[in-house]
Formats: C-alpha cells, structure tokens, sequence
C-alpha cells in the first residue's frame, strides 16, 4: 500500500503552493512525473487542488515535466 | 488597477545578444497596455523539462505589474504572437513578495552583469545544421565516451584474454586432429 508522505501533517495547514517551488512539488510527484493522490500526499480536497494548479502551471512554464524525467 | 505577477520564458538566442533588450521585449508589451512595472528581474536561467520552440534551454524573467483587468487579454494577444517570449503565465498576486522590490534594483545596478548563457544543445537535425553539426556531435560524443570508456577498456581486454587460450587450444586440436590423419595415411 502506497502510504502518506508524512501521516501528522493530514490537515495540512495552508501548505501556500507556488509553482515556482520547485523542489516542494517534486515532493508530489513520481519518478514519471504524475500527481500523487491525496492519500499519498494527505492533503485535504483544497489543498490538492492547490497542488494540482501549481504543478499543472510548473508544467507549462517547462519547469517540471509531463511525463517522464 | 490589480497587482499581477508574471513569468515570461524567453529565447536564449535573444538573451545572449543583450539582456536588456530582451527584457524590454515582454516589459514594452505590457507598458503599451498601460501597465505600470512594479518589479522585473531575471529570475533563473535553465534548462526546460521538455523541447520548446526547438530549445531546450531558456531564461525566465518574472515581473510584477498593476494593470487594468480588461488590458490583460490584449496583452495576452500581443504575446501569443511574440516570437521571443516562448512562454508565459500570468496570475493575480496579493502584494510583491518581500525581497523582490531589492532583487530588482540589484539588477538595475551597474554592477549587476547577466551570465552567459550555455550553448543550446538542439535535438532538431535542420537546426543542428545551421548551428554546426560538429561542435553538437563532439560535445555529444564527449558525453557518450566520457562514461563509457573504463567497461569499454575492460571488456575488450578480457575478450583478448579470453580469446587467446581458446584460439590456442583450437589450435593444438586441429594438430592433433591432424596428427593422426597422417599417422593413418
């Protein structure tokens, strides 16, 4: 079972993603460039969503890479 | 007027001419629109997760501006069709972070200076052509064997090794096998 990143931080607290912190979204990332699902991450529904922006606009700017590495 | 921030990818080719005026580039799109630049720096130059415009290299340039909600999609017009900005984001932003108002004047400065940027190492074969094959092939060459030639050593001087015996053995078969071909003859 794939388990959570770190079990104490479910209710993540205002993580403030930006797509420029880079090496916090690599943290979320496989090795194949997806989006960990929140029970991997822990992150709260809102919080995801967050996540998933800020990767998504790394992604555009070709700071992070859609698929592979 | 609202506060956004933006992040424009612009062409190393144009960057290593001249900075500034590939900064202008992106900057005069937004100041025709009536944008007022708060902050505009470089922000880092490296290389792209994927092949952009053919390069795999760019500069990013980050700016924070005020400007009227409904000059935005104009702008945005005006850089879908610029060739220099490869890419670019704007959002909304609550305030300019702290420290960037002095990263800005610090590229002001006289004593800033832009680092060179490293050669693009295309992939496209028409854009290698134009730039010389050879540099491009033996910079990638250099890379290839570079790793590669300590196994490389190795394996063929066991082959040798191992050739050696055999072709030995091989041949003192064939003689005996010989040997007693004559003996019957």
């Amino acid at each position: 079972m794939k388990r959570p990143i770190n079990k104490s931080t479910r209710g993540c607290d205002d993580p403030r993603l930006d797509y420029k912190d880079l090496e916090t979204l690599a943290k979320y990332l496989s090795p194949q460039g997806e989006i960990h699902a929140r029970r991997r991450t822990g992150y709260c529904a809102k919080c995801q969503r967050q996540l998933k922006q800020a990767i998504k606009r790394a992604r555009h700017m070709g700071l992070l890479a859609f698929v592979g590495q | 007027m609202n506060l956004y921030e933006g992040m424009f990818l612009l062409d190393n080719n144009v960057v290593r001419e001249d900075w500034n005026k590939a900064k202008g580039i992106p900057v005069g799109v937004l100041e025709k629109h009536g944008a007022s630049i708060k902050t505009s720096r470089r922000w880092a130059e490296r290389s792209l997760a994927y092949t952009i415009q053919k390069s795999n290299r760019g500069t990013y340039l980050l700016v924070h501006f005020e400007a009227d909600p409904d000059s935005i999609q104009i702008m945005r017009r005006d850089l879908e069709l610029n060739e220099t900005v490869m890419r670019y984001l704007i959002l909304r932003a609550e305030e300019v972070p702290e420290g960037e108002q002095e990263l800005h004047e610090a590229e002001l400065s006289t004593d800033f200076s832009v680092p060179e940027p490293p050669e693009d190492h295309v992939v496209d074969s028409d854009a290698g052509e134009e730039t010389g094959d050879l540099d491009i092939d033996g910079v990638s060459y250099d890379g290839e064997y570079s790793s590669n030639p300590a196994p490389k050593e190795a394996d063929t001087a066991e082959e040798t090794k191992e050739e050696t015996p055999a072709e030995a053995v091989t041949e003192s078969t064939e003689e005996k096998t010989e040997a007693p071909a004559s003996e019957e003859a």
